[in-house]
């Protein structure tokens, strides 16, 4: 007589099968997914490369009457507004992120930290349409004043409609900002509260210890933060799509209209017609894509190491 | 010697004003989003589709698009990525584990523009033609790794003796994660559905090339849909000042309808953490 397992421990055995399953099923299909991406994308911007080749990424001229793409316009706008938005953005998002952990009592944390989940947390086509019809006036007023101060006709001209790579960053830059800050707030806050008072004991004030000891402490972590909100800054799509002003031709000043990979997709993908014209937005696509992978990998192994220190 | 003081006091001053200028900033876009949103609501808006001129329609084309399309991408997104969570928080510190979480930390960050880009090959151009049903699974690539880290992070919470008391009983690893930890942490991971709901739910470069966009009032997920971040893209860039305004209209009942989302998922959280105290 051989035991006979019972009924319901067949059940559970197929159900602990099933669970098992599920789990390594979704977790594969997790990695597949970026090849996915990869190969997808590869596939269908293939004519792009048959065409032009490498120098897609350094060609400057991106014309669709005459068929001619290349990318360099897009990845000057791209790293032009990513990086612009970072420098500007930045030293607030440290104050801030400063001002949490070390000025103000918990009363006030919380309701600041709460705002900036909520502007966190505002859709890109919001941000784009407050962008448009509050921001870019004032910077059509600024570009149409500074002519005058620096006695530019051409800029006071162009200054009608102030849409262009300035109104783009500093839209980008009140983006991140709520990003950046609060991954700063969190390393900040795991600073060894011993560190801080053996500085504050010897008698440092406030900044000496923010400035000698956390800052220091942390200053792996917060570029980790930094390298995460530029790769934000360079993906956004929506905001800056509504305020760069589809310029195909190269920038020349921060008050010409331009195009980031992600804005040129955005804006001409529905008109793009021809074949070749398809496959180099897609193109500009993959670009963005393998640049964000990286980028993102890169700021959690330094974030990592940051943490580990 | 006074030198720092100063130094102190300044800084201390500059850190403060960043903090200010944070919630002006956060005060002069939220004010203007209600005042000129709100200007221009009246119930045709949220009960009749767009007429042509555009003069007195509303956007409950784009409300019903917004919810169909967010509810089917977080039904087709939910599954993959609770149990990808379960699955790296049950295989902490393995290999195979670390390299699902560092995916889907990349995947979080790949820009909305390009999921768009892909939904369009990978399924419209595919299947020729635009749906509501391509930017849903378009969305729920996006819903997938935010609820796999959240998940993962939330159970990973659950107390061990909880877990190890339930093996100690002889369960299978199954009930144990079904019964014990998923219970126990059931209101973070809701908490955290919600969270990426509203994320999805106000997302417009993926619904682009999918979703693209409908005047009528359309409940066929594989029709053309309209959607209030599309509609709010579509009024913003319009030259007629009648559909902008419908623009910030469109653009308060969004914001309304993610801080609902938002407010629902903290208000989870706090209970979450009152158990724990």
């Amino acid at each position: 007589m051989v035991a006979q397992p019972s009924r319901s421990d067949r059940r559970e055995l197929v159900r602990e099968r099933a669970f098992t399953a599920a789990g390594v099923t979704a977790a594969v299909a997790l990695v597949t997914t970026i090849l996915l991406f990869l190969f997808e994308l590869f596939i269908t911007s293939r004519s792009s490369r048959a065409a032009f080749g490498w120098s897609f990424l350094w060609r400057s001229e991106w014309n669709p009457v005459t068929e001619k793409f290349g990318a360099l316009p897009m990845i000057v706008g791209t790293l032009v507004t990513g990086f612009g938005a970072l420098l500007i953005s930045t030293p607030f998002a440290l104050g801030i992120a400063i001002f949490l952990a070390d000025y103000a009592g918990k009363r006030a944390a919380e309701p600041i930290k709460y705002l900036i989940s909520l502007l966190g947390g505002l859709p890109s086509v919001i941000f784009g349409l407050w962008g448009l019809f509050v921001l870019v006036p004032l910077v059509s007023k600024f570009e149409v004043w500074f002519g005058k101060l620096v006695g530019s006709e051409a800029l006071v001209a162009s200054g009608t409609t102030g849409v262009g790579l300035l109104a783009a960053i500093l839209l980008l830059g009140i983006m991140i900002l709520p990003f950046s800050a609060s991954l700063i707030l969190e390393s900040l806050l795991v600073v060894p509260t011993e560190l801080k008072e053996g500085a504050l004991a010897l008698g440092a004030t406030k900044w000496d210890t923010i400035q000698n000891v956390e800052l220091p402490y942390v200053h792996k972590s917060t570029v980790g933060a930094l390298v995460l909100s530029l790769g934000r800054a360079l993906g956004e799509t929506m905001a800056v799509t509504m305020v760069i002003g589809n310029g195909m031709k190269m920038p020349t000043s921060l008050f010409d209209p331009a195009n980031t990979l992600a804005s040129a997709i955005a804006n001409q993908f529905l008109e793009a017609t021809s074949p070749v014209y398809i496959a180099s937005l897609i193109q500009l696509g993959l670009i963005l894509f393998v640049i964000s992978i990286i980028i993102n990998i890169a700021a959690r192994v330094i974030l990592r190491r940051g943490v580990q220190q | 010697m006074t030198g720092r003081k100063v130094k102190n006091g300044v800084m201390g001053g500059l850190v403060a004003a960043s903090a200010l200028l944070l919630i002006a900033v956060l005060a002069v876009i939220v004010w203007h989003i209600f005042i000129s949103g709100v200007r221009y609501l009246n119930w045709d808006f949220f009960t009749k589709a767009p007429t042509p001129m555009g003069e007195s329609g509303g956007v409950f084309n784009a409300i019903v698009g917004t919810f169909l399309i967010t509810l089917v991408a977080a039904a087709i997104g939910t599954p993959f990525g609770m149990f990808a969570g379960i699955y790296v928080s049950e295989h902490r510190g393995q290999r195979f584990a670390d390299i699902v979480r560092l995916c889907a930390d990349a995947l979080q960050g790949v820009p909305s523009i390009v999921i768009g880009i892909f939904g369009y090959t990978f399924l419209v151009a595919r299947f020729r033609s635009y749906s509501a049903l391509s930017a849903s699974i378009a969305l729920a690539f996006m819903f997938v790794p935010t609820t796999a880290r959240v998940t993962e992070e939330v159970l990973n919470l659950v107390p061990s003796g909880l877990k190890e008391a339930a093996y100690a009983l002889g369960a299978r690893r199954s009930s144990v994660v079904w019964n014990v930890s998923i219970k126990t942490a059931a209101a973070g991971i809701t908490s955290g559905l919600l969270t990426s709901m509203a994320r999805i739910a106000g997302e417009t470069a993926p619904l682009l090339f999918t979703a693209f966009g409908s005047r009528y009032i359309e409940w066929n997920m594989l029709r053309p849909m309209s959607a209030l971040p599309l509609q709010i893209y579509i009024y913003a860039s319009s030259p007629y000042p009648v559909l902008q305004q419908q623009a910030w209209s469109a653009a308060f009942v969004l914001v309304l309808l993610i801080l609902l989302l938002q407010y629902g998922a903290k208000h989870l959280i706090a209970r979450v953490l009152r158990v724990k105290a």
